[in-house]
């Protein structure tokens, strides 16, 4: 089940890069974004999953050497990185958006005035 | 004291958002926009005397959170000589260009959103490097891309400044995942993420793990630095960015991922001791420092030669970190300082320009020193900084580098190393070459009719300018005291990763995982080199310039030539389009041809442009300005950094 995790996550980071050396298409380019964050994400969240593990919700006096929770850092760090991944989402399409205005496409092969 | 560094980046982040608010009114914004950039300075130099002169390490945990058990539960800030160093760098320069800002950005529209973006910017980077906590370190450096995107974007009618802005946002994401990625990997191997415990954790535990997380973290850098391959990234973002905002990029924002560099290879991980890892970092700054000085000979446009140059000259930085030796990081740190002076007053004089004329071209350019005398002899002072002539700051940095180059030659009996000298010296020549060129085409020359009415920029303008000038003369003339005060201390803390733990995770920590500082640390600097293997240098390229002179084949105008120069005889020179070699003088000697007799700054390096000619259209091809082509390059530099790292650490 982890394994198959990590696996998973690594399929969509490569599968994330693969959409962005590979499609002509700005919108691909940041639909490959996206999902080589997602891939990352999910690789965080496997870090901290214990298996058979309670939810990361204790106050001092409760907890004991015993009690088995999943670690709790990982999903501080994944909501991060969703909210920041979002934020590339939303910076990248307005950018493609007035790309599109300016150029008249969304080909990357079009849009390499600035190059040598 | 243990206030100030959490005090210096939020003045930051809080005038950004106060800007949101009460920025309407334009004296209010610019109140708070000196406010915010004048306070963390001040905050940073009362730091300096403790941290700098005394040694002290200050840490501080954010709600008061200490470690538990020999644990780091909280967030830290931790600030060493480095931090301190590299923080006081960002400060002084944000804080010029925040000055220059005022009147350069004044008749922009947005005005409020610029100075928040610029705010956020500085705060992030301000955040990387006085940040205790690797997690928080990728906060930061998704702050600061953010921020340098939009502000690259920020004139979006400019030319090509969406396009830069793009591109520049899908790389950089690419390395921000890399660094999240990376850091990820540490976590599931040390379950912690402060530095200091990382850095008793990492050195002992290299497993595959860790050893990949280093090459995620290393590229991760690599593009906040723009390093090979991602130079074309900054080449594209100055170009198009306001020119304030084009020394935040050069100045500051290259100076995050080498302080991550620096950070991550000698107290992360520990790995500079490896020669193996010497001389990756030695390869990708020399790649670096070339490959973009060639690049920046072939360009036309007055901001993208410039940051080819930055890039360049990042290059000799991180080739002198590179050497692990005391005097080569120390060199490679006052490097860095210089580099952001006078990088940061030539991105400014480009400004000014840019100001008046309302173009960058350096073909529609020329003798504007009539019509700006100031800001003509402050792009001098910067350009004979940057080419390395006596009295100015570069000059002394570059020395250092070659000395420190040099000495690791002859200390490690490395011929390598020798090679590293002669390219360090190659650039340098090429660097002033190309700044003939600009100084040239820019400046002297005669006036095009259509800047008769040019006059010198407004007194803020000059005032930023002034201050970087002065403190690239200052720097350049009391090298003893800079090494002294900055660099020094600066390098030691690089050393001592020891220290760097226990002031963090309390004392003797280090000591439980046996870690121990290997390194030594001499200044054995200035005067070990030989006069006499020098001058054996010299003979020996004199030698060879000699031969290749002798042997290579004389150029012989050949029977086609002679029928052209015949034809050329009747109709004119036609030295434009590929001229045979016989005319290339036409242009100087043409006699009464033409009134307007400017020479261009393609001419001024024909012979050798043309014997190139091959290399400047192979790279020019290279550098298609295709998003996929330099994803593409990221992703090569990213599985080579990892099967490196695997094989050999």
């Amino acid at each position: 089940m982890i394994l198959l995790n990590y696996i998973a996550s690594f399929f969509l980071i490569v599968l994330g890069l693969y959409c962005i050396v590979v499609k002509y298409d700005l919108m691909k380019t940041v639909i490959g974004l996206s999902i080589m964050d997602y891939g990352v994400n999910l690789l965080i969240i496997t870090v901290g999953f214990n298996p058979g593990g309670t939810a990361p919700i204790y106050s001092f006096g409760e907890l004991r050497p015993e009690s088995f929770f999943v670690d709790p850092i990982p999903q501080a760090l994944t909501l991060t990185s969703i909210v920041i991944g979002a934020c590339v989402t939303a910076m990248s399409l307005s950018l493609v958006i007035k790309l599109k205005e300016m150029y008249g496409t969304t080909d990357t092969h079009e849009i390499r005035r600035l190059r040598g | 004291m243990n206030h100030y560094p959490i005090l210096a980046i939020m003045a930051y982040f809080l005038c950004a958002f106060l800007i949101v608010v009460f920025g309407k009114n334009r004296a209010v914004r610019n109140i708070l926009g000196f406010i915010g950039t004048a306070a963390p300075l001040c905050l940073l130099i009362m730091l300096a005397e403790p941290v700098l002169f005394n040694g002290a390490i200050i840490s501080y945990w954010m709600g008061n959170r200490a470690p538990v058990g020999g644990y780091a539960i909280g967030i830290a800030l931790e600030v060493d000589a480095l931090g301190l160093f590299f923080g006081l760098l960002i400060a002084t320069a944000v804080f010029v260009a925040m000055i220059y800002s005022f009147s350069y950005m004044s008749h922009d529209d947005n005005e409020p959103q610029y100075y928040t973006l610029f705010l956020m910017l500085c705060g992030g980077v301000m955040g990387l490097v006085l940040s205790g906590d690797l997690f928080n370190m990728f906060i930061m450096v998704e702050i600061l891309t953010f921020a340098a995107v939009a502000l690259t974007a920020f004139r979006n009618k400019v030319f090509g400044a969406l396009e830069a802005a793009f591109k520049y946002l899908v790389v950089g994401c690419i390395g921000s995942t890399c660094i999240l990625a990376g850091t990820i990997m540490l976590y599931a191997q040390a379950h912690t993420l402060n530095f200091a415990q990382l850095a008793a954790f990492l050195p002992g535990n290299l497993n595959t793990a860790t050893i990949i997380a280093y090459a995620l973290l290393f590229i991760g850098f690599c593009t906040k630095a723009f390093l090979v391959p991602f130079h074309p990234l900054a080449a594209d973002a100055h170009g198009a960015a306001p020119a304030p905002v084009s020394v935040l990029i050069s100045g500051v924002l290259t100076k995050s991922g080498l302080y991550g560099i620096i950070r991550l290879t000698y107290i992360l991980f520990r790995t500079m001791g490896l020669g193996t890892v010497q001389f990756w970092l030695v390869f990708l700054g020399s790649v670096s420092m070339f490959l973009c000085v060639t690049m920046a000979l072939a360009q036309h446009d007055f901001k993208r030669l410039l940051a080819f140059h930055s890039i360049s000259q990042i290059g000799y930085v991180l080739t002198a970190a590179g050497l692990a030796t005391a005097l080569g990081v120390s060199s490679g740190l006052y490097h860095a300082m210089n580099h952001t002076l006078f990088k940061g007053l030539l991105f400014l004089c480009a400004g000014a320009v840019l100001h008046e004329t309302g173009t960058t071209d350096l073909g529609k350019l020329g003798g504007l020193s009539k019509k700006m005398p100031v800001t003509t002899v402050l792009f001098l002072i910067g350009a004979f900084s940057i080419s390395g002539i006596p009295p100015f700051n570069g000059f002394a940095s570059k020395w250092l580098i070659y000395q420190a180059t040099y000495q690791k030659a002859v200390e490690s009996g490395n011929i390598g190393f020798l090679l590293v000298t002669v390219v360090c010296l190659v650039t340098s020549t090429l660097t002033l070459a190309s700044f003939v060129k600009v100084t040239q085409s820019v400046f002297f020359g005669q006036l095009p009719k259509e800047y008769e009415n040019v006059k010198e920029v407004p007194f803020g303008m000059r005032l930023g300018m002034g201050i970087l000038a002065f403190l690239c003369i200052v720097t350049g003339l009391f090298p003893g005291l800079v090494q002294r005060f900055l660099t020094g201390p600066a390098s030691n803390a690089v050393f001592h990763a020891n220290s760097y733990i226990d002031a963090m995770m309390g004392f003797g920590y280090a000591e439980k995982f046996g870690l121990a500082d290997t390194l030594p640390v001499s200044f054995e600097s200035v005067g070990v080199w030989s006069p006499i293997s020098w001058l054996c240098l010299l003979l020996i390229m004199l030698f060879a310039i000699t031969i290749v002179a002798l042997t290579s084949k004389r150029d012989r105008i050949s029977a086609a030539d002679k029928k052209a120069q015949a034809a050329n005889a009747v109709s004119g020179p036609s030295f434009l389009d590929g001229a045979p070699a016989a005319n290339k003088y036409e242009l100087f000697f043409g006699g009464e041809e033409s009134t307007y007799s400017q020479v261009g700054g393609d001419d001024l390096f024909w012979g050798f442009k043309h014997n190139w000619r091959h290399y400047f259209s192979f790279m020019h091809d290279l550098h298609s300005g295709i998003v996929n082509d330099y994803s593409l390059w990221a992703v090569v530099a990213l599985a080579l950094a990892m099967l490196y790292a695997m094989i050999i650490l």
